[in-house]
């Protein structure tokens, strides 16, 4: 298969960025399609949210889970994070549905380790799988990715922003740590936009909660237009940055992008390779909208 | 049947002209050694030894056997010590890269040192960008290189990391150049000269916001690929260009920034889990030499890093 004309462009975007980047677009309505790599395994770090939530929502259309059932959650032993429960003090009582939020909007480990552990990994993937999604596979909680991550470290957190340190973690290797591809991954998500996930009222309610995530140096940076909407999920490790989601246009037109980068810096703060995951994302955008382009 | 095996064992039955002795030396039983004899004489078609009560003696063809097996061991003991000198990395050839702008200096101290310490190996250096390191070093084309970072990772596993100051050069009349080093802020204003983006646009970027982070934002960057051209607009007046330590002349002098808080970061790459004897030796080479002869050094000390949320993992 010859490259798509706008593939050569998406490649120049990530490399002006100095980030290597895997990128799946497909029109959730024609199918139409284009991609970068779109079949290389990627670690997708805090992207298979987008699995766990999904498979929330499937498996409460299927009566077998009630998303409003609350989950108790004490003080202690809460997953390392940044953002949410995993930063909070007090313990807490929350519905299933109510910590997807949560691990959507501001990427909760907490919140998304108590998902885990309400379906259990095996449910997700089995899930994926019968979606026909086969090389899409979680093998840890995000508490469990981040203790791989402090033993490669052995304890020193500098080892994060270590160039040498950084390629032994596993949690940067796809068959070590929960893994995607590209073209899966958008896969779901139009599969969502096309209710195939979870059709009705709990469809509704996925794709509203999908549109919830505060971030928008990523993919929401590269449609900066106050009439298109955009729905994602960011995912970062050391180096990695991605985010998959759906850019929705007033003509009608809905789009499902993932995109996965690999930074040559080790610096955690790198806004030029954040937006690059933007552009790469319009240009694929644009290109499926105006094909002769 | 092992030729070589077989031809010591008979090597030794006529030096000891007796089955016995040689068995001794052997350190294995009389009839193994007999048949193992009588195998070979199969398998050459002749008879070598005639046995007799006091011992056993070479035929003509033996004889004429038993030089030619002299010749065939004494080059079959040379090819295993090869092979141990390759290992070791004393012997072969090692395919090496440096990036461009390393100095003259360090890359002769480099192939000189390399050779003192590996006499038999041969080292087959050449200079590339660090782009163009890691995509040979992934295709196998390439055994170890000196990369400067950021590098892509994928693959690779990397030495020590050093540090290389960046310094300013300046029109040897520039108001700037009078004291010995000169704080980044002082840049503020003006004109920067650095290396193309296109070359390593993470290296670019990450060195000007290394500028920013100490004060430092200039009027405009241009971009220079080489010495000359660097040094040419420099001399024109306006321009400082941000470079590792060069020497003085030709109108223009290097001053430090004080504080070295632009550095360019360096470190040896090879492919994961191909760092045999040879690999290591070039990259403990490197590392040496970088810091004698590059103005290389280790990590001043640990960065502080305040991941913000929106980097989603905590330190």
């Amino acid at each position: 298969m010859t490259p798509h004309p706008a593939a050569r462009r998406i490649t120049a975007a990530f490399t002006d960025a100095g980030v290597t980047g895997r990128l799946h677009a497909t029109d959730i309505d024609t199918g139409a399609a284009l991609g970068v790599g779109s079949d290389t395994p990627v670690p997708t770090a805090s992207v298979h949210k987008l699995c766990l939530v999904a498979t929330l929502y499937r498996r409460a259309h299927l009566g077998l889970v009630d998303p409003t059932r609350p989950v108790d959650i004490p003080a202690e032993g809460r997953a390392p994070g940044s953002t949410g429960l995993s930063v909070m003090r007090d313990a807490a009582r929350l519905s299933l549905r109510d910590l997807a939020s949560l691990a959507v909007a501001v990427s909760d480990n907490t919140a998304a380790d108590l998902l885990w552990d309400a379906l259990g990994l095996d449910t997700v993937n089995t899930t994926m799988a019968e979606l026909g999604l086969t090389h899409t596979r979680a093998v840890h909680t995000m508490r469990e990715l981040y203790e791989t991550m402090r033993e490669d470290a052995a304890g020193d957190p500098a080892a994060y922003t270590d160039p040498a340190a950084v390629t032994r973690l596993r949690a940067l290797d796809p068959t070590r740590t929960n893994r995607s591809t590209p073209r899966e991954i958008t896969a779901l998500l139009a599969a969502v936009w096309r209710d195939e996930v979870c059709p009705g009222e709990y469809g509704e309610e996925l794709r509203a909660l999908l549109g919830l995530q505060a971030w928008t140096h990523r993919l929401a940076a590269g449609f900066p237009f106050d009439d298109v909407r955009v729905s994602g999920k960011t995912g970062s490790l050391p180096t990695l940055r991605h985010e998959a989601g759906v850019v929705e246009y007033p003509d009608g037109g809905r789009y499902a992008v993932a995109v996965f980068t690999r930074a040559a810096s080790t610096d955690v703060t790198l806004p030029a390779a954040d937006a690059a995951i933007g552009r790469a994302a319009r240009i694929a955008v644009d290109a499926l909208r105006t094909p002769s382009a | 049947m092992d030729l070589l095996l077989h031809l010591r064992y008979f090597r030794t039955v006529a030096e000891e002209q007796h089955f016995g002795r040689a068995a001794a030396r052997l350190r294995m039983a009389q009839p193994s050694l007999s048949q193992r004899i009588q195998r070979l004489e199969r398998e050459l078609g002749v008879r070598l030894l005639d046995r007799g009560p006091r011992g056993a003696t070479l035929t003509p063809a033996g004889r004429l056997v038993l030089a030619d097996t002299e010749h065939l061991l004494t080059a079959a003991d040379r090819l295993t010590a090869t092979v141990a000198r390759v290992h070791s990395g004393a012997l072969g050839t090692l395919r090496a890269a440096v990036p461009p702008g390393l100095g003259a200096p360090a890359v002769g101290a480099l192939l000189t040192a390399f050779r003192t310490r590996s006499p038999g190996a041969d080292l087959e250096l050449r200079e590339l960008p660090t782009t163009e390191q890691t995509a040979e070093l992934t295709a196998g084309t390439l055994d170890v290189g000196i990369v400067r970072h950021p590098c892509p990772a994928p693959g690779l596993a990397f030495g020590p990391t050093l540090h290389q100051p960046l310094g300013a050069l300046l029109a040897a009349d520039d108001p700037l150049a009078a004291p010995p080093e000169l704080p980044t802020a002082a840049l503020t204003g003006r004109d920067l000269v650095l290396f193309p983006r296109a070359e390593a646009p993470a290296l670019h970027d990450e060195t000007l916001t290394a500028c920013a982070r100490h004060g430092c934002t200039p009027a405009t960057v241009h971009e220079a690929a080489g010495p000359d051209f660097t040094r040419g607009l420099v001399l024109s007046g306006h321009a400082i260009a941000l470079v590792p330590r060069t020497p003085d002349g030709a109108g223009t002098v290097w001053r430090p920034l004080r504080g070295n808080p632009v550095t360019w970061r360096t470190s040896t790459a090879w492919p994961d889990g191909k760092d045999g004897p040879a690999v290591r030796l070039f990259a403990d080479t490197a590392h040496e030499i970088l810091r004698e002869h590059a103005d290389m050094r280790p990590a001043p000390s640990a960065r502080m890093v305040f991941p913000r949320p929106a980097s989603e993992f905590p330190l």
